[in-house]
């Protein structure tokens, strides 16, 4: 191919540029400079330091983080197991498989969340089951709780958990974890030395693809959780929406940027790192 | 090197004599109900080089599995130094593996690679170092410890896995096709390096091959596969001389072959009708049973004696491979006429007529009869 020709494919780019500049990127940079604005207009700090110098807004920056952090391992720890017995499915099975994970996605949020509020509910499946079991006394609370939400919002991410790995499982060489057990390797260390870091990669990635929507999650929080016990996208939504009070809204927006940003970046070092090895 | 499955130099066979040091009895195996493999037996001795040599589907790769334990027999037993090791898992049993595409870890280094076996037999990594540097110096690659093995080309790959599955003293080492990812000029390379060190260090080995060429130029002894049986086991003289079967007359080596039916007994020759004549070959043989009549390519000339087997033929092709002239005829459906000169001779041209001259006692005859035994 000529180099006139490759440039030419090359402005084959500037739809799809143009389009994310203006919808994305442009907003995106309006919002950071109020952000970084005083109630003058003048640049300043201040609204950070008030924001990381306020217990409640501490707390909720603490619990965002801790919710995703929890629903990332829940997903990893379920999506292994599944990707593992997907990866020797064949067939009829494997396509039962991908069904079973991509169809919920069609599923919105809302009809899921309110499922589960069915299954959690004080008289709902879980406690009245535990009651007949005569191993609660009293409905205990699940509804409402940050357990409840960590558990919704890891069903609903778990695609993304699993599809990565899968994909990375799938391109394993079969003949590797036998080379290790002709070498000795028994059945953990084939799976600890040979399989998992095999799959880094598509743990990284799927980690990352959890994390950061698990962080920035609103609709599943309001629905589980309500207003109770906030997280850094609902309390972003209260600032513009209720408190109106955009320079809180564009500040709490630029810390939730920042740590998606270095969790896509960090992530992505790593990938390449452990990709470089192989 | 606490693991009581730890390789020990001195220590490996136990009572078994050395001619029965691997013996596989009886194996049976069936996949989703197809019986691949029906009552086999294989037996080799210690510090044997051995091939088992077959077409795609002829069981061999399923043989070595099972030697392994990558795969389970249905039933009998594989007995390896004086013992029986078919219900043992792979990791115990103590036997490397070359795989076909050596199956090397490309998350580890060179050298993390050929310490793998050590450290999964619960050696430390300092006291890895030293043997995982000898192997490495014995297939030569000790400057690429460091390297990935994604930096290593084909050759450099095969090498590490073989380093890789010596350096853990194995009491048998398997290879499946290890030199078809190679290109032919380094195959040969290899195969007669990798020869002469698993005779050095006294390795039994398995090779499994579908290379004729390959199975002749690394064994001791060839054990010629087909449709989960073993045709012939011998060493590859016997087995090029006087092949047991049409099947390895055919697999091994280029052939004349003539079918026919027997018209007479002579004393302790067999006069055979084929559509190019009588031809006598030696044997016993009731007439009117249906035979295959073979002959190896060399030792066809093209003048001869009376008492010497004839076919006149007209040549349909000449090829000169350089060392040699290959001389073909056409002949009937099933049946082949290939002569074999020395050096390059240009006397003849596709065309011409002539006449194939061999001696009756370098003849090989089969029964082809319902219910012969192949």
């Amino acid at each position: 191919m000529s180099t006139a020709r490759a440039d030419r494919i090359g402005l084959l780019v500037l739809p799809g540029l143009a389009y994310l500049g203006l919808i994305y990127a442009l907003p995106l940079f309006l919002l950071l400079l109020k952000s970084f604005r005083d109630a003058t207009g003048a640049l300043s700090v201040a609204e950070f330091v008030q924001i990381f110098g306020d217990p409640l807004q501490r707390s909720i920056i603490a619990r965002t983080l801790r919710v995703a952090f929890l629903v990332t391992l829940l997903a990893l720890v379920i999506a292994w197991p599944t990707a593992i017995v997907m990866r020797s499915a064949r067939g009829g099975w494997l396509s039962l498989f991908l069904v079973a994970i991509i169809l919920p996605m069609s599923l919105g949020v809302v009809v899921k969340a309110f499922a589960w509020s069915i299954l959690f509910r004080s008289n709902g499946f879980i406690n009245q089951s535990l009651m007949t079991m005569n191993l609660i006394d009293a409905p205990i609370r699940l509804l409402f709780t940050e357990t409840a939400l960590v558990i919704g919002a890891a069903n609903v991410f778990l695609p993304f958990m699993v599809l990565p790995i899968y994909a990375v499982l799938q391109q394993q060489d079969p003949n590797l974890p036998d080379a290790a057990a002709t070498l000795g390797a028994g059945p953990y260390q084939r799976f600890f030395k040979v399989i998992v870091p095999l799959a880094m990669p598509g743990v990284v990635a799927g980690c990352a693809f959890v994390f950061s929507m698990a962080v920035s999650m609103y609709v599943i929080p309001s629905l589980i959780i309500g207003e109770r016990q906030q997280t850094v996208a609902m309390q972003i939504a209260r600032s513009f929406l209720f408190l109106r009070n955009e320079q809180l809204g564009s500040s709490l927006s630029t810390i939730l940027l920042l740590i998606a940003v270095s969790v896509v970046l960090g992530s992505s070092w790593l990938a390449a790192r452990l990709g470089a090895r192989q | 090197m606490l693991d009581r499955h730890a390789p020990d130099p001195g220590a490996a066979p136990m009572a078994a004599p050395d001619a029965q040091y691997l013996d596989v009895v009886a194996i049976r195996k069936a996949f989703k109900g197809v019986t691949v493999m029906d009552g086999l037996d294989f037996r080799m001795a210690r510090g044997e080089l051995v091939s088992l040599l077959g077409p795609s589907g002829c069981g061999k790769t399923t043989l070595l599995r099972i030697i392994a334990g990558l795969m389970q027999a249905d039933d009998g037993s594989v007995i390896l130094a004086g013992r029986n090791i078919a219900s043992l898992p792979p990791h115990k049993r103590n036997i490397s593996v070359v795989f076909q595409n050596y199956a090397l870890f490309p998350h580890l280094s060179v050298a993390e690679n050929v310490a793998f076996g050590l450290r999964a037999r619960g050696m430390s990594k300092a006291d890895a170092v030293k043997p995982v540097r000898e192997a490495l110096a014995l297939v030569r690659m000790q400057d690429f410890a460091e390297r990935s093995i994604t930096a290593l080309s084909g050759g450099q790959q095969q090498r590490i896995a073989v380093a890789r599955a010596l350096v853990v003293r194995p009491h048998l080492l398997l290879l499946d096709e290890p030199f078809s990812a190679l290109d032919r000029k380094l195959r040969e390379t290899m195969q007669v390096e990798l020869k002469s060190l698993l005779r050095d260090r006294g390795i039994t080995g398995i090779f499994v091959t579908h290379d004729q060429d390959e199975a002749m130029g690394v064994s001791d002894r060839i054990a010629v596969m087909n449709a989960g049986r073993i045709e012939q086991f011998a060493d590859p003289s016997t087995l090029y001389a006087t092949p047991a079967t049409p099947f390895v007359m055919d697999f091994v080596g280029l052939s004349t072959r003539l079918s026919g039916r027997v018209a007479a007994q002579e004393g302790a020759l067999v006069a055979v009708d084929t559509d190019l004549g009588r031809l006598r070959a030696p044997g016993t043989l009731a007439p009117g049973t249906p035979v295959l009549i073979g002959v190896r390519p060399e030792l066809i000339r093209l003048d001869g004696g009376a008492d010497m087997n004839r076919v006149d033929l007209v040549l349909e092709d000449v090829a000169i491979l350089g060392s040699k002239t290959m001389l073909q005829g056409r002949p009937g459906a099933e049946d082949r006429l290939l002569c074999e000169l020395a050096g390059i001779r240009n006397c003849k041209a596709r065309g011409d007529a002539v006449s194939f001259h061999w001696a009756v006692e370098d003849t090989l005859l089969y029964d082809l009869s319902a219910g012969a035994t192949p």
